[in-house]
């Protein structure tokens, strides 16, 4: 390719901070307003918090009488560091054996799985939610933990794609010197598919943690909200509240998959390509 | 006869018996114990059960009489579990036949049959695959099979409105399919629904696709230095969670919100964006909001996709005095949509069945010519409605059923004629 005009540099560089001023202000915005000394929406100039202040922070966390961020915080904690660790487990061992075992029922398997996901998720979701009511299991964080993993195998796809390229000469080098099985997965898988587990646990673990129509769904009692369904019940004159929530729970995700992008890229990609 | 036959031959009338007089003691009792535990069952409750999943029940509550009836949703689920359990034994007795055969040859061969241990551990290293998947199969089926089986039954039940129990529930055949497709209210509603369901499924899957294809080529130009800086702008918007970027558009288009105040302060009047009389606003700001959420992941996409592609390739084509146009629409976009077609197609599949953008915008709005909806809501928000906030189950299963229908005739038509599909080789 030869080396583009100085006209053309100036436009792409002009639609790249504009791309990024589109991406980038809506978060601005959300960070500056928790910032704001003020709660209600309404004594905002515009976007701009009329003064700072770090007291909705303080607010947030002291103030719990209508709304107890901190045990929201804590249950969606509890939620999404179980679900993640089962859901981890349950997700590689299945993606692991779907793509090293050739066995009888594995096309068929997989043809299932994929007409399943062909069911609006939505369906499923309003039987669970029934079923839930009739064995009066609503109202328990471990119902949906229990959910949450023992859905997780039916996304496999992306991690079989990435145990699709370890070669299967390693397998048979191992089998050779006597390995059975379980050893070769704890000993020889396990240690080449880290990139894929750091995958596959953030994953698993942004899912709940950003959920909201489950938690919605099975927890009526204010006590056990998450912080997704806490933070949609704030309303216009809680917009700080609302913001400073918001970001508190949006940072660590962010510096996650900040710290992850690499293998972030590849997860997705690889995915994409295999499937 | 050889006597080994017939140690065989009863394994196949009591499972576990065969192997017991073999010798394998603790395994023989472990598939006898399998056996009388399910036939405890079924003779206790799983008839029952089973027969209640046709009936779905008999006798109706009085709280006047005092008169427990018959509780018809349960029922169902029972009815389901136990054709499920009956299903689970019938694995377990064929795997006990396979392995009193196995027994019986191992013997012929003079060869000892091997210990419970041994042979749990022979197990777990031979048929490795099935361990390891008997858990992950268990969540499924318990958490996906069964709900789905559930609501397809569901959808032919009258289940819904004033008929919960302690109400007997009834199968009705095809009444809510008929009702949806011919009863006025709900027929226009739902083809509303639909041909607008389908407009923003189309809408929202090419401003994606192509807004992240067309952001991965402008990041992968030459004179762009610092592409992990601009690439970080969309990845932060990728990682905040969609509940919460949804909720601040919300709040950015409220009447109190930034947008309003700086329409006011310039003389304007404050536009309700996303209330009841929106119309087409409504829609365009969903379009746009859901463009921001899903722009970044195709664009990594994208991304992924263009560093795999040949260079030599473009120098060939610009040898030949291609221009950049003709190598953007015959050599990158038929590359790039050979490889992600799959995704293409989850994507469509997810934009129709977008639950978030519209829930969150406005959700809970009826308008009054539709019927518990309104004019932004796409089907799945739809079911929701019907379903979760009002009680109507039948009439929403048999919608989700629909949408089932709809989906998996598209993902396959689509991917029955795509160029991945019909011409695998031509890019490897």
């Amino acid at each position: 390719m030869k080396k583009e005009k100085i006209s053309e540099v100036i436009i792409t560089y002009a639609i790249l901070i504009l791309v990024s001023f589109v991406f980038f202000f809506p978060v601005l915005w959300l960070v500056l307003a928790s910032f704001s000394s003020t709660g209600s929406i309404y004594d905002y100039d515009g976007f701009f918090p009329k003064s700072y202040s770090v007291a909705t922070y303080i607010k947030l966390f002291n103030d719990t009488q209508m709304y107890d961020y901190p045990s929201w915080l804590k249950n969606t904690l509890f939620v999404s560091g179980f679900s993640c660790v089962i859901s981890t487990v349950l997700v590689i061992l299945t993606a692991y054996t779907m793509s090293r075992f050739k066995f009888k029922m594995r096309k068929p398997l997989m043809k299932t799985t994929l007409v399943l996901s062909m069911f609006p998720s939505f369906m499923g979701m309003t039987a669970v939610y029934l079923i839930m009511i009739n064995f009066n299991m609503i109202n328990n964080l471990w119902s949906l933990i229990l959910i949450y993993s023992a859905g997780a195998p039916m996304g496999y796809l992306v991690q079989k794609g990435y145990f699709d390229t370890i070669s299967a000469s390693i397998y048979e080098a191992a089998r050779i010197d006597g390995a059975s099985n379980p050893t070769i997965f704890w000993k020889v898988t396990l240690p080449l598919s880290k990139p894929i587990l750091v995958y596959t646990a953030l994953t698993s673990f942004a899912w709940p943690w950003s959920d909201f129509i489950l938690p919605n769904m099975l927890l009526k009692n204010r006590d056990l909200w998450t912080v997704a369904v806490g933070l949609t019940h704030l309303g216009e004159t809680e917009f700080s509240r609302f913001a400073a929530g918001a970001i508190f729970i949006a940072v660590p995700i962010v510096i996650l998959y900040f710290s992850l992008s690499g293998f972030l890229v590849a997860g997705v990609s690889d995915g994409a390509v295999k499937q | 006869m050889k006597q080994g036959n017939i140690k065989t031959k009863c394994s196949y009338v009591i499972m576990g018996l065969g192997q017991f007089l073999y010798g394998q003691r603790v395994k023989g009792l472990l598939y006898m114990a399998i056996l009388a535990i399910y036939l405890f069952y079924l003779f206790s409750q799983g008839i029952s059960d089973m027969a209640g999943l046709f009936t779905l029940g008999t006798v109706e509550g009085d709280p006047w009489l005092g008169t427990e009836g018959d509780d018809s949703i349960i029922m169902m689920l029972k009815g389901i579990l136990s054709f499920m359990i009956l299903g689970a034994v019938l694995i377990f007795y064929f795997s006990n036949i396979r392995d009193v055969k196995v027994t019986e040859k191992l013997l012929e061969q003079g060869k000892k049959a091997p210990g419970f241990f041994k042979s749990v551990e022979n197990y777990v290293d031979k048929k490795f695959y099935v361990v390891a998947l008997f858990f992950p199969v268990i969540g499924v089926l318990v958490f996906n099979v069964l709900p789905i089986v559930f609501m397809i039954l569901i959808a032919f039940t009258n289940y819904g409105g004033n008929i919960i129990p302690p109400k007997l529930i009834d199968w009705i055949g095809l009444g809510n399919f008929k009702q949806i497709f011919a009863l006025s209210g709900i027929k226009e509603t739902f083809v509303r629904i639909l041909g607008w369901n389908i407009v923003w499924a189309i809408c929202a899957t090419v401003l994606n696709y192509f807004g992240g294809l067309l952001l991965a080529l402008l990041l992968n130009k030459r004179c762009v230095k610092g592409k992990t800086f601009w690439r970080a702008f969309p990845i932060i918007a990728y990682a905040v969670p969609g509940f919460i970027t949804l909720l601040g558009f919300k709040f950015m288009f409220s009447y109190g919100g930034p947008i309003n105040y700086y329409i006011m302060k310039f003389g304007g009047n404050s536009i309700g964006f996303l209330d009841i009389d929106a119309g087409m606003k409504a829609r365009v700001i969903g379009l746009l909001v859901n463009a921001w959420i899903s722009i970044p992941t195709s664009m990594l996409l994208a991304t992924g996709i263009l560093s795999n592609m040949n260079n030599e390739l473009y120098e060939a084509a610009s040898l030949d005095g291609a221009g950049r146009w003709k190598q953007f629409t015959s050599l990158t976009l038929p590359f790039v949509i050979f490889s992600t077609t799959p995704t293409l197609i989850t994507s469509f599949v997810g934009n129709f069945n977008n639950f978030g953008v519209f829930y969150f915008l406005r959700g809970g709005l009826y308008l009054d010519n539709y019927f518990l909806a309104s004019d932004t809501d796409l089907l799945i928000n739809w079911l929701y409605n019907l379903s979760i906030d009002n009680n109507y189950y039948g009439i929403g299963a048999a919608v989700s059923l629909i949408i089932f229908v709809i989906t998996s005739v598209i993902s396959l038509l689509a991917y029955v004629n795509s160029s991945a599909f019909k011409k695998e080789d031509t890019f490897r």
